[in-house]
């Protein structure tokens, strides 16, 4: 392949990652690293820098959207960006003494768990609204409810934050394995914010994709001031994101998330096993 | 036709209008969140465009490897495709944490201490990982 031709196809690829991120709640990073390594023989160090700038272009582009809807949780967000920040630094300084194997095997790893927490299955109005038991103390200190509109449904839902001190636990991890691989970590996040923190799904997605952008900041400058960041490569990232989550965001039908999801699950365990048959050396 | 002080007087409601639009557009911090995220990917976008225009009109090559933060003013001086290439990189990296910082400021005018100090730390880290291995 020459040059020009791993540009192109780098930004045809964060294109399609822009479209899946704006659609499905996603930084792209799970679906642009293993396409950088695998199939454009790009370092995975590289790839990993390469990518944190198009999970911040995505959570700018698509998640800002949701923001001006009122349907990102800004205090819950900024509680939780406190941990993501922190595992993100680490991860990050983890990330450059590693060698490259490991990270593929870790890869692999987190990306098989990415497939299973994707095909979960639909949210009706009453998980929506669910509220049992005392709302915690921190999370009422931190004013952490809030109230969201469904557009689904045309329902406004009050809901309110439990276990925010294992929620900031797990967001802390997701921060981590978003500065070692380069991924947002909404496949963390959202899951542990919508089933352990009872937060509705589209709060906790809206939420997710606002707080990689300043997760993947904490850690791209640490690769940008190693030299890690290849610039050819990060504007057909921005570029690609960019244009890719603008049209995502305007044609893209929202019913259809469901199999669409399914599709991408099946698809990310096969990234997984295609990682992992690298980490061992195989290929 | 329209009788000169009823034109003005349409055109000082247009401007009224327009005028607390904006203002409410300010005022409301969701909005300026959004603004501000959608503001940092157009302008960095836009110097990324500018650096192809530039290698285009018979700029030199971009090396591979990200320039230091301190380089950088010497290579946007002599406007090499690679200087605001990474300028534009950069730019896309601080957009979230100008977010952070905006955050920070209306927390602040809310007189909303608790999280004053949340933010007061998101920022804190956000200055580690830039002065960390800088």
């Amino acid at each position: 392949m020459s040059p020009i031709d791993v540009l192109l196809l780098l930004a045809l690829a964060a294109f399609l990652a822009g479209i899946a991120g704006s659609f499905l709640g996603i930084g792209g990073g799970v679906f642009l690293i293993p396409f950088m390594t695998l199939a454009l023989g790009i370092d995975i160090k590289v790839a990993i820098a390469t990518s944190l700038i198009g999970v911040i272009a995505t959570s700018c582009g698509a998640a800002s959207v949701y923001v001006r809807d009122h349907l990102t949780n800004l205090r819950l967000a900024m509680f939780l960006e406190v941990a993501t920040t922190l595992g993100a630094i680490v991860g990050a300084v983890v990330g450059l003494l590693l060698p490259g194997p490991y990270l593929f095997g870790v890869f692999a790893v987190v990306v098989v768990y990415a497939a299973a927490a994707m095909a979960r299955t639909r949210e009706t109005a009453k998980d929506r609204a669910y509220q049992a038991g005392e709302e915690s103390p921190l999370a009422s200190r931190l004013g952490l409810g809030s109230v969201y509109f469904d557009q689904e449904d045309q329902g406004v839902y009050r809901y309110r934050v439990d276990r925010p001190v294992a929620g900031f636990g797990i967001s802390a991890t997701a921060g981590l394995f978003s500065g070692l691989l380069g991924v947002g970590g909404g496949f963390i996040k959202v899951p542990a914010m919508n089933m352990l923190m009872r937060v509705p799904m589209k709060a906790a997605v809206a939420t997710s994709n606002f707080m990689i952008g300043v997760t993947a900041a904490a850690s791209a400058f640490i690769y940008y001031s190693q030299g890690w960041v290849n610039p050819n490569f990060a504007a057909m990232v921005i570029v690609g994101v960019f244009s890719g989550s603008n049209l995502g965001t305007r044609v893209l039908i929202r019913s259809k998330a469901q199999r669409v999801r399914f599709v991408f699950s099946i698809f990310l365990a096969v990234i997984g096993i295609l990682m992992a048959i690298r980490a061992a050396g195989i290929v | 036709m329209m009788h000169p002080r009823a034109g003005l007087k349409a055109v000082q409601h247009r401007i009224g209008a327009l005028r607390r639009a904006v203002v409410a557009e300010v005022e409301d911090t969701n909005r300026l969140i959004y603004h501000v995220l959608r503001g940092g990917v157009v302008v960095s976008v836009s110097f990324i465009l500018f650096a192809f225009v530039l290698r285009g009109l018979g700029g030199a090559d971009i090396p591979p490897n990200s320039i230091a933060v301190r380089n950088l003013v010497p290579e946007l001086v002599r406007f090499t495709p690679a200087g605001y290439l990474n300028l534009g990189i950069l730019l896309m990296i601080f957009t979230p944490v100008a977010r952070v910082v905006l955050s920070f400021l209306s927390f602040a005018e809310e007189r909303d201490r608790t999280y004053v100090g949340v933010t007061g730390i998101v920022l804190l880290n956000l200055l580690v990982s830039v002065f960390l291995l800088a």
